[in-house]
């Protein structure tokens, strides 16, 4: 029972190592030139650099030194029972032994500065990047990828300029210094020390073969186990409600098995790794033992005690640089290649200057035309033809199918995207004459989500104008149909919200979206379906609340239910990027088209 | 700790094996400088070659022995921590499926996802170098000190400065170096979730034209974690040249003082060179504590993190005289005072709620947010118990089911239609085992969704879920209706899962399910749906405020024609 038990681990099922799906690993392109552009922020602290390079080499040779006096004490004054000259040759070894610490304590000190220097002028770029990026771009992309551009690709620059850099520099210095000075004492013994080298090459060889498509399946099986748990827990409602929870767990078993072979196998064989280290380490000290003490007592090839010594611990820091190499080479690789990444989004195109005549345009009345306008995307038009007029403090409401071109007119509108051809123009002038920013802050913006930042309400509502008072903003927020429920929470207006807006409805939230245009005092608004999503009573509220943000500002809506649309000034219905209707309710009404169908479809369930 | 620990038990013989081991190497390693002192003395300073051979060879097999214990220590280390990670992962998600749905609540999904994955797996981690080089850096430290004292006991007083200088200083700089860290994780993850806010709110930071006002935000914070991180990386960092000063310092006292005895010939060159070698390799392992109580301290957390999970005993279970449940024939439901108060909190959701649905019948149910609605809903598979009044199916108390024949006669459809990764067989077919294809595609037929199936590239084999194609919110939740319709079941329930369907396709979906034999419950925002009901329940805050037909509604309910009139508008409302 008990020998069956200890015979269980070498018992495991062979996990197959070839068949791994060619997952390419994430290297750099152009690892040249994203080197040169690493260089162009190290650049920056060229002085502290040259400065740790230095101290690498001081501290290496350093190193090199020690071990090197230590010996040459044992042989000229231990063995020989000689005194003077000791008591000097101790002095310089604690002079050697304190620079060598000083020289490793200000190589990290400055490599440090530069590295977090570096970090942080990178961190800084990406931010104002992202910033001058057109809309389409963040429109095209998941956040989830950009997130990780910021965090993992940057920490990884980060490490591996923290630690890496010096290590590899420091380990090539040593290996070769290690290697010259050893042949200086005793080409023999260094040549016994190297035999351990052919058997290191192959055994890592033998290992790193195998541990790398293990890992990566490994790694393959914990995603798909990541996945099932996050599922069923999301799930758990549904798996409960339908009695499903044996078949669940009996699916989490098989997987989690699949996981424990390819688990045990990767770590089995990575912990070789140590073993072979050591043994090659005790296998060449006894080599060294062994060689060095036959030779020393022939007298040949300038073989001592010290110099055994000194050979035993320069062997142990021959192979560790080799085992350092190989490791660091590795996380260099991926650190480029995440370098590659964030410079890449450093290369995107901008959002288009403004146009060197562009000009600031200080009030408006907030008069739009649109005249022939068409936009197309990626070959595709999207916009065709489109010509209407918004006179000042008018309303327009856009409807139509998903695709038909609603949010694309708001999009040109406020310039996230440049129309092709025809002519958009504000109080007459051409937009795209008109300074962005100017343009913008004409304009008041309540979207589906109403996105609400991590801080208190007060400052939430406030992003509309920075410099509003306290007074104004709860003003802005009775006006919203929003006092109400703020005053009610625990800290009132100093609540603090989090990026889900936890504690506060969906409803809520766009009250105080409504609040935050409110105090930006806009001469044009512009709504984004800000009523779907919302139960009833609260849409009671805000339909209330936006019906009196609209008083006196030219105001452009899509919404999906027809009666947030219904008293509208103009109405707009769109179908593949083209106007087919407009007028005001009870023109199309009365015209029974496309509108009339789809009001009456909604009418007709009302009546049954 | 102590739970996590008992899951190691069935692996005691390969722990002791693994330790044995292990300590095998260790020894090696301790005698290895012992051997080449004695060399040295007997052999190369007496010239004898023998004893070189003797003592050389003795080295040389001793290390090929030592890594054949490293590789079998390999296995058992590798078979025990990879054989306990997969006992507690099996059986904490078998615990996690027990729980109540009150216990679940308290987790959000992503901390128990964490636990899956990082915490067992630093644990297990740590079991692993704990069986193989963890508790050897401390033996190592002690043999090393011993065999020191063996071979030259004046020598080696030394290490009784050093050894405890050095430990000391390695805690000291480890505890500080950890509130350290802790404080620039704290702004990393203000630079993360600034970033964040930025990307998901970029349309609006432009519209707003906040983009200096946010870089002069995120600047703030990003500098912050620069310099947090510059001076803790330079205090850990400075930590490793004041260990290695002290350590050789150590080398130069015991070559003075080796000196100094050997011309009183107390002692031989061989020993200074056997406790140079010691010296070096204590301190090597001294250096690697830091790394050693990083580890344990991470594993501690997590630890007591799944700890947690194991903690929570408050399992579903039926009542204890289920074995004669009764069987659910007709479907009618009705609350009688039913009130319920969520159990971590203290203002109730529901008040003295009471309603009757008799066989076939259709309830509809609408509110504001937070009214209430889905937690009624939640009462009827008992997903939830009430705190007080009663719920009777087929005039038999709920509680006198069995959990299991209650929820086989419940189709729920949930207010966010989740899938599971699979094909949508597989997902539809998930409402009953042993699902023909010809009742599949019956349900799908009546959800309204076969259509749009037939369209998608590998129709009914597409893959849905986490990795599969992309199904828009609509069709989801046809697909999840049609997972709850094949079951065929006596209640049905829908919570506000026909929202993102158009008009048309809303109302063929109904009729389709009016050939369905059961009652039905419905929780929506649209009265064109409410209006299809027998009856409408308007709650208001956890209270019933009004139950009756639409029409009788639209005379009665002040807050009904506000919502009729809101979604149809006034004009209408009354020319019909």
């Amino acid at each position: 029972m008990l020998i069956k038990q200890l015979k269980r681990p070498f018992q495991h099922k062979k996990v197959p190592i070839s068949h791994v799906s060619k997952q390419q690993r994430k290297r750099a392109k152009n690892t040249l030139g994203t080197l040169k552009r690493i260089w162009s922020y190290l650049a920056k602290e060229r002085f502290k650099l040259t400065l740790v390079i230095l101290m690498v080499v001081v501290s290496s040779a350093l190193s090199l030194l020690g071990p090197y006096m230590i010996g040459v004490a044992i042989d000229d004054f231990i063995v020989t029972k000689k005194s003077t000259g000791l008591g000097i040759l101790l002095i310089w070894l604690v002079f050697i032994f304190f620079m060598h610490s000083l020289s490793i304590f200000l190589q990290n000190y400055w490599m440090v500065g530069i590295a977090q220097q570096t970090v942080y002028h990178l961190r800084a770029d990406l931010f104002h990047q992202f910033h001058r990026l057109p809309i389409s771009y963040f429109d095209k992309r998941q956040d989830g990828d950009l997130m990780s551009r910021i965090t993992n690709d940057i920490d990884n620059i980060n490490n591996t300029l923290n630690q890496s850099v010096i290590q590899i520099f420091a380990s090539i210095l040593t290996l070769f210094g290690t290697f010259g000075v050893m042949m200086l004492l005793s080409p023999l013994l260094t040549f016994v020390t190297m035999t351990i080298i052919p058997i290191l090459v192959i055994s890592m060889r033998w290992i790193t073969k195998r541990t790398g498509p293990l890992y990566k399946r490994q790694q393959s099986h914990l995603g798909e186990l990541n996945g099932y748990v996050e599922e069923t827990v999301s799930g758990q409602h549904i798996i409960k409600t339908f009695s499903q929870e044996e078949r669940v767990t009996c699916e989490f078993n098989e997987k989690n098995d699949k996981l424990y072979q390819t688990g045990f196998w990767a770590l089995t064989i990575s912990g070789f790794i140590p073993k072979v280290m050591n043994m090659l380490n005790y296998i060449s000290f006894g080599m060294i033992a062994l060689v060095g003490g036959l030779l020393a007592i022939k007298g040949m090839g300038n073989v001592t005690v010290g110099v055994i010594v000194i050979f035993t611990e320069y062997a142990r820091q021959f192979t560790r640089p080799l085992n350092e190499l190989s490791n660091q080479f590795n996380i260099l690789l991926s650190a480029v290649a995440g370098a590659e990444r964030v410079f890449a989004v450093m290369d995107e195109e901008r959002e288009e200057t403004d146009e060197k005549n562009a000009k600031e345009l200080p009030i408006t009345t907030g008069h739009i035309v649109f005249d022939q306008v068409s936009f197309g995307y990626d070959h595709t038009p999207i916009l065709k033809n489109i010509s209407f007029e918004a006179k000042p403090g008018e309303s327009v409401a856009f409807i139509g199918h998903t695709g038909a071109g609603k949010t694309t007119i708001i999009n040109l509108i406020s310039r996230f995207y440049n129309y092709d051809t025809g002519k958009i123009s504000l109080d007459g002038y051409d937009i795209k004459n008109i300074k962005r920013s100017s343009l913008r802050s004409h304009m008041a913006f309540v979207l589906q989500d109403s996105f609400l930042f991590h801080g208190t309400i007060r400052e939430n509502i406030r992003y509309g104008r920075l410099e509003a008072t306290d007074e104004e903003v709860e003003k802005a927020a009775m006006k919203a149909n929003a006092h109400e429920f703020i005053i009610q929470l625990p800290d009132g207006y100093d609540t603090i919200l989090d990026q889900h807006g936890s504690g506060i409805s969906q409803g809520q939230k766009q009250l105080l979206a409504i609040a935050r245009a409110f105090i930006a005092e806009p001469a044009i608004l512009i709504l984004d379906e800000a009523t779907s999503n919302i139960d009833t009573v609260t849409e009671l509220k805000i339909q209330e609340a936006l019906k009196e943000l609209m008083k006196g500002r030219t105001s452009f809506m899509i919404a999906h239910r027809l009666t947030t649309i219904q008293e509208a000034d103009q109405i707009i219905v769109l179908k593949n990027g083209t106007i087919i209707e407009r007028g005001n309710h009870e023109q199309l009404f009365s015209l029974r088209g496309h509108y009339y169908t789809l009001y009456s479809e909604q009418l007709r369930e009302i009546v049954g | 700790m102590k739970t996590i620990l008992s899951f190691l038990k069935p692996y005691k013989p390969h722990i002791i094996v693994a330790y044995s081991l292990m300590l095998f190497e260790l020894t090696i390693e301790l005698l290895l400088p012992f051997f080449l002192g004695k060399m040295i003395n007997d052999g190369v300073l007496h010239k004898d070659v023998q004893t070189i051979v003797m003592w050389g060879s003795i080295m040389i097999t001793l290390a090929l022995f030592s890594f054949g214990a490293g590789i079998a220590n390999s296995f058992y280390a590798s078979h025990t921590s990879w054989g306990f990670a997969t006992d507690i992962r099996g059986k904490m998600f078998q615990h996690i499926q027990r729980f109540s749905f009150a216990n679940l609540n308290k987790y959000p999904t992503s901390g128990l996802v964490t636990r899956f994955t990082n915490d067992v797996r630093q644990i297990q981690h740590t079991i692993f170098m704990a069986l193989r080089i963890m508790t050897r850096a401390p033996l190592l430290v002690i043999g090393g000190v011993i065999m020191a004292f063996i071979v030259n006991a004046k020598l080696a007083l030394i290490f009784l400065i050093t050894v405890p200088l050095l430990t000391s200083f390695v805690l000291w700089v480890l505890k500080k170096g950890t509130a350290m860290f802790n404080q620039v994780q704290r702004y990393v993850d203000r630079v993360n979730r600034t970033m964040q806010e930025n990307l998901a709110g970029i349309r609006l930071i432009k519209a707003f034209l906040r983009s200096n006002h946010e870089e002069k935000r995120f600047m703030k914070a990003n500098k912050q974690l620069a310099d947090m991180t510059q001076s803790t990386f330079r205090f850990i960092e400075a930590s490793m040249p004041i260990l290695l000063f002290v350590m050789n310092l150590s080398l130069v006292f015991i070559i003075w003082f080796g000196h100094t005895q050997s011309l009183a010939g107390t002692t031989s060159v061989g020993e200074v060179v056997a406790i140079v070698n010691y010296a070096l390799r204590v301190s090597m392992a001294i250096s690697m504590f830091t790394f050693i109580i990083l580890a344990y301290s991470r594993a501690k957390a997590s630890a007591e993190r799944i700890q947690q999970i194991f903690a929570v005993d408050v399992y579903e279970r039926d009542e204890e005289d289920v074995k004669n449940s009764p069987t659910i024939s007709d479907g009618t439901i009705s609350f009688h005072h039913v009130s319920f108060t969520y159990p971590s909190a203290k203002q109730p959701v529901l008040h003295d709620v009471s309603f009757t649905i008799e066989r076939g019948e259709k309830l509809a149910i609408i509110g504001a947010t937070g009214s209430g609605k889905t937690s009624l809903f939640q009462l009827i598979p008992r997903l939830y118990d009430v705190s007080s009044g009663d719920i009777f199916i087929d005039q038999e108390p709920l509680t006198s089911y069995s959990l299991d024949h209650l929820r086989k006669n419940i189709g729920y459809v949930p207010q966010s239609s989740l899938l599971f990764t699979g094909t949508i067989t597989e997902n539809i077919a998930w409402g009953k085992t042993k699902a023909t294809i010809d009742e599949v595609i019956q349900a799908t037929r009546n959800a309204q969704i076969h259509e749009t199936i037939m369209n998608l590239p590998d129709q009914y084999e597409t893959k849905v879920g986490q990795k599969g194609v992309n199904l828009s919110g609509g069709q989801k939740q046809r697909i999840s209706i049609a997972r709850a319709l094949i079951r065929q079941p006596k209640i049905l329930m829908l919570d506000d899962s026909t929202s993102a369907l158009d008009v048309a396709t809303e109302s063929r979906l109904l009729q389709a399910i009016e050939t369905y034999d059961c009652t039905m419950l419905i929780i929506t925002q649209k009265i064109s749906t409410a209006i299809r009901a027998d009856k409408i329940l308007l709650l208001d805050d956890g209270k019933v405020l009004a139950l009756d037909s639409h029409e009788e509604l639209l005379q009665s309910s002040n807050l009904y024609q506000q919502i009729v009139a809101s979604q149809f508008g006034k004009e209408n409302l009354h020319a019909h």
